[in-house]
């Protein structure tokens, strides 16, 4: 909101000649205002009918449950002129005053409409609404809304629900982590594709040719690129042990720093700093196509003998695969996409599919906070396969029979995993 | 002009297309100049639209504005070896704040809603209506509900594939690697369409063979 | 004749071929159209070139990959050349957005979200003629907006293209009033959040410059609520995802999709649960939804070469299967 001040300094011979601007224009003024009402102003004729429409009844307004004290909802009941063929009725104007005010339209509104939520108010305001439903020559006013004030909630109750089943994650989570922390070994089951990590470096040891770690395009906030770039530390780990050669390029600077610290790391750990080097890791383009041109290129010149695709894939994850399966190298691809994992399963070695490559990324890093997310999102799981199991074995059995209580149960796992704003 | 453009386009879609065939001088050019101009690009882009479209027009409105900035500039520190540790402050801050956004969004539209979506009777279309779902209905209630449950199954890390968890599971990746398929046929229709765009250029547009 | 004189040779035939056509053409050659025999000939010609191929395959000789291509290349490219269309069957969810687009009522706000670039263009430019175009068709206010940067490009083209049309023209719809772009808004999901509060805070101005406030279409469009519907068109991140997630699930947006054929089925999930209302899933989508408003768009005129290049798709991997399966027998035949 931002206010304008003006100020007008009258002289007395001036007056008088201001007077009469002033008298002209607001004569002009109220026959525009006249014409914007009726429409158009054209020639005036000596039958012109006002039409006559009922006024909207029953305006109520309400507090917008559930929000930050900004809103309010006003309902009414349309004229009876409204109607959806041949009626009179044009549209809706809703004006409100703010404490006691003026009234000043704050919306227009189509025919039919009987519901307006009003955004943008402040809780400290008492507001009063009504609703003018207008045809081509005449306005119908309804009578005006109670006042009110718009109340703020600090809970949105309704998805209480939601935060129940959220904490039972993240406290299974925590639960997890903590039991990881003090040494309990956590059981993840095999995950396949994963004992072919060491063997693929291995191969391209023996080969003398490099490794090429393409961790998808995405940037670091996307957990699926945290993922590989945990997988890049034991890779790159392997890599360091058994001075394989390895490059990297990206889509993303940030991954670049990430990736170059982690594989400094890894050097420095395998007691190899000195072969390390910063050109390991390079920055292509952002551009989707630029970047798989180019790593296309990188694949057909210098033939790598292992290629990890893992992390956020696009359109280029089929292009990517394709080529690396031309080159005759070995692919352990990884992502949770599911629109590009029938392109990597088609076109590689090995896949890890979905979740699997977080599954991988705590496997392979055996860090505790890993683990116990793992394990808690399978509780999560759990609590998903429950809910579908008993609750589909419930309605089925409510569809065909008659029975109350079968009923009220399916109806309260109905309400749990029902989500409104 | 517009002869000079329509044969640049056609040089280098022909150029990255004959890769097709093997990698040549031709293709390592067009890839070149993509590569170039798409990095270019993005640079432009990213400063009119973020650096000056959001923080130069707004910082006056929006003092919050400044905190963005500061935390960019943090990230540049990165370049100074000594003190690069700091750039971790404001990565920390993106992920946390994406993870945050994503955990209610992804879990109430993706988990929530689907769960609810789920619950089904399997043979009515209403409850109290007893079996009068017809067959077609009835098989595809089925066939989602199995296959949610049991994709499911093969997702849980916690137990070891073995015995009735097991075929389940197998029963699960037969039913995820079936939607793959399924997918990737689509997929197919996608490129296609993408390369019948092209053709419709190179056809149509430059050499004014289709109508 | 050597490898590299056969390479050289075919390139300078290529460079005539292109030559001779482009000088055609700009001598006012009009396109080419196969006559119905021709097109017969054609079609099989190929089929019996396919045979042949997999006769070489049970006989173990093997195509090159390059085979495959020109195959390829050759079913996308010629029955753009054939006299035939091709019946469009509609599916129930393309039905189910044409419905629901059918019962706003004229003045109704409708926003068009343009996610998508050029590569994307081929499948998603068709969809997003023919919902504009119906939307005019039906009086309906158009605003658009884009979470890629040239999204709104797009869009303009998609104006251009529908407002040169007689019909449109004769509708006389005034920029501002009719239809508005607000242009691009980097900050991806984020966007969407904001806009549930206040559009003028993610477009202060459209995409001309012109402030918000002095459109008189957006003028009183405060956020989501002053909207009747919404249609985007995706191709990827940010997307049709972050629309359902955030503009359906909290603001409870009337929503309907056009996805890339890549994206499509992902989004079933969302249309099953009730969250959109429908869904255009690639060039398909596009045809089946040009086929409802009663226009042959590109979508319409590029189905044929879709339906060929499956049939080629489908063949070789019958061809693959086979040879795939003679050489299993044949090393366990060495085997033994």
């Amino acid at each position: 909101m931002s206010f304008k001040k003006n100020t007008l300094t009258v002289t007395p011979s001036a007056f008088s000649f201001s007077l009469l601007i002033i008298i002209f224009m607001t004569a002009a003024a109220s026959v525009v205002s006249a014409s914007a009402v009726s429409g158009p102003a054209g020639p005036p004729e000596a039958d012109t009918v006002e039409i006559v429409i009922a006024s909207p009844t029953s305006p109520v307004v309400s507090d917008f449950k559930y929000d930050d004290g900004n809103s309010l909802i006003l309902t009414w009941v349309p004229s009876i002129d409204d109607l959806p063929v041949g009626g009179k009725v044009l549209g809706y104007h809703v004006y409100r005053s703010d404490n006691g005010g003026e009234a000043k339209k704050i919306a227009e509104l189509i025919p039919g409409s009987n519901y307006f939520k009003d955004d943008d108010l402040y809780g400290d305001t008492t507001y009063v609404y009504h609703v003018v439903a207008r045809s081509a020559n005449s306005r119908a006013a309804s009578i005006n809304t109670e006042a009110i004030q718009p109340r703020r909630e600090w809970v949105n109750l309704n998805l209480k629900y939601l935060f129940l089943i959220a904490l039972i994650i993240a406290a299974s989570v925590i639960y997890f982590i903590e039991t990881a922390k003090r040494g309990k070994k956590l059981f993840v089951r095999k995950i396949a594709g994963l004992e072919a990590v060491d063997e693929a470096i291995g191969r391209a040891t023996e080969m003398g040719r490099s490794i090429l770690f393409i961790p998808g395009i995405n940037d670091m906030d996307d957990v699926q690129t945290l993922a590989a770039i945990t997988i890049l530390g034991r890779v790159s780990r392997v890599v360091a042990d058994y001075d394989t050669k390895i490059r990297m390029p990206v889509a993303r600077s940030l991954v670049m720093t990430a990736a170059r610290e982690t594989i400094k790391a890894s050097y420095m750990a395998a007691g190899r700093p000195d072969a390390y080097n910063d050109d390991m890791v390079n920055y292509i383009t952002d551009e989707q196509f630029g970047y798989v041109a180019a790593v296309d290129g990188i694949m057909v010149r210098e033939k790598p003998a292992t290629i990890f695709l893992l992390g956020g894939f696009f359109a280029e994850s089929l292009i990517l695969a394709e080529t690396g399966n031309s080159v005759g190298a070995i692919q352990i691809a990884g992502t949770a996409r599911p629109a590009q994992l029938p392109f990597f399963i088609a076109a590689c070695d090995f896949t890890l599919i979905g979740e699997e490559l977080f599954a991988a990324s705590a496997y392979l890093s055996g860090e505790p906070k890993q683990l116990g997310s793992l394990k808690g999102q399978d509780i999560g799981k759990g609590i998903a396969m429950l809910a579908i199991l008993l609750g589909v074995l419930l309605s089925t059995i409510a569809a065909v029979g008659d029975t109350e209580t079968i009923t009220e149960i399916l109806k309260f796992i109905t309400k749990v995993f029902t989500v409104t704003n | 002009m517009e002869h000079f453009s329509l044969w640049l386009a056609a040089f280098l879609t022909l150029g990255i297309i004959s890769f097709l065939y093997k990698d040549n001088a031709w293709y390592k050019l067009t890839e070149a100049i993509f590569v170039g101009l798409s990095a270019g690009y993005w640079f432009v882009a990213l400063f009119w639209d973020n650096f000056y479209g959001k923080f130069w027009i707004g910082k006056d409105e929006h003092l919050y504005l400044y905190v963005g900035a500061f935390l960019g500039l943090l990230m540049l520190l990165r370049l100074i070896p000594k003190i690069g540790w700091i750039s971790r402050w404001p990565l920390s801050f993106i992920v946390g704040a994406t993870s945050g956004l994503w955990l209610i969004n992804y879990f109430s539209s993706n988990i929530m809603k689907q769960v609810q979506a789920t619950i089904m009777p399997l043979f009515s279309t209403q409850y109290g209506a007893g079996f009068n779902a017809e067959p077609a209905t009835i098989i595809g209630n089925l066939v989602i509900v199995f296959g949610t449950f049991t994709g499911l199954v093969y997702f849980f890390f916690s137990k070891e594939h073995k015995g009735a968890f097991g075929y389940t599971a197998k029963m699960g990746i037969w039913v995820i690697m079936i939607t793959f398929g399924a997918s990737f046929g689509y997929t197919v229709m996608s490129r296609m369409s993408l390369f019948i765009g092209r053709i419709d250029f190179l056809l149509g547009e430059w050499l004014g063979m289709i109508l | 004749m050597s490898t590299k004189a056969k390479e050289i040779l075919t390139l300078a035939l290529i460079v005539v071929f292109c030559l001779v056509f482009y000088i055609r053409k700009v001598s006012g050659g009009e396109g080419i159209i196969f006559s119905p025999l021709v097109s017969w000939l054609v079609i099989a010609a190929m089929i019996i070139s396919l045979l042949w191929v997999l006769v070489l395959t049970i006989k173990g000789r093997l195509i090159s990959r390059r085979v495959v291509f020109v195959y390829v290349g050759i079913a996308l490219a010629l029955p753009l050349f054939m006299p035939f269309s091709q019946k469009i069957p509609i599916s129930p969810e393309v039905q189910a957005l044409y419905d629901s687009v059918k019962t706003l009522k004229p003045g109704s706000k409708v926003l068009i979200s343009f996610d998508y670039d050029p590569p994307s263009a081929p499948e998603l430019q068709p969809m997003a003629e023919s919902f504009i175009r119906l939307c005019f068709e039906r009086d309906l206010k158009v605003i658009i907006m884009g979470l890629w940067p040239q999204g709104p490009q797009q869009a303009n083209m998609a104006l251009e293209k529908v407002l040169s049309d007689d019909k449109m023209k004769a509708k006389n719809l005034k920029y501002g009033e009719d239809y508005v772009n607000l242009g691009f808004q980097t900050g991806n999901e984020f966007v969407i959040q904001r806009m549930g509060t206040s559009f003028e805070s993610m477009f202060p101005t459209d995409y001309r410059g012109t402030s918000y406030d002095s459109l008189p279409l957006v003028r009183n469009v405060k956020n989501f609520s002053n909207i009747e519907y919404s249609f985007n068109l995706s191709a990827g991140f940010p997307g049709s995802v972050e629309w359902v997630q955030i503009a359906v699930d909290r603001y409870g947006v009337q929503l309907g999709l056009g996805n890339t054929a890549v994206q499509a089925p992902q989004m079933y999930t969302y249309l099953n649960a009730g969250q959109v209302t429908g869904i255009l899933g690639g060039m398909n989508g596009g045809a089946e939804f040009e086929s409802l408003c009663h226009y042959k768009g590109k979508a319409t005129k590029y189905m044929l070469s879709q339906s060929f290049s499956h049939m080629i798709v489908i063949a070789f991997i019958i061809i693959g299967n086979v040879a795939y399966f003679l050489s299993g027998r044949k090393s366990a035949l060495k085997k033994k």
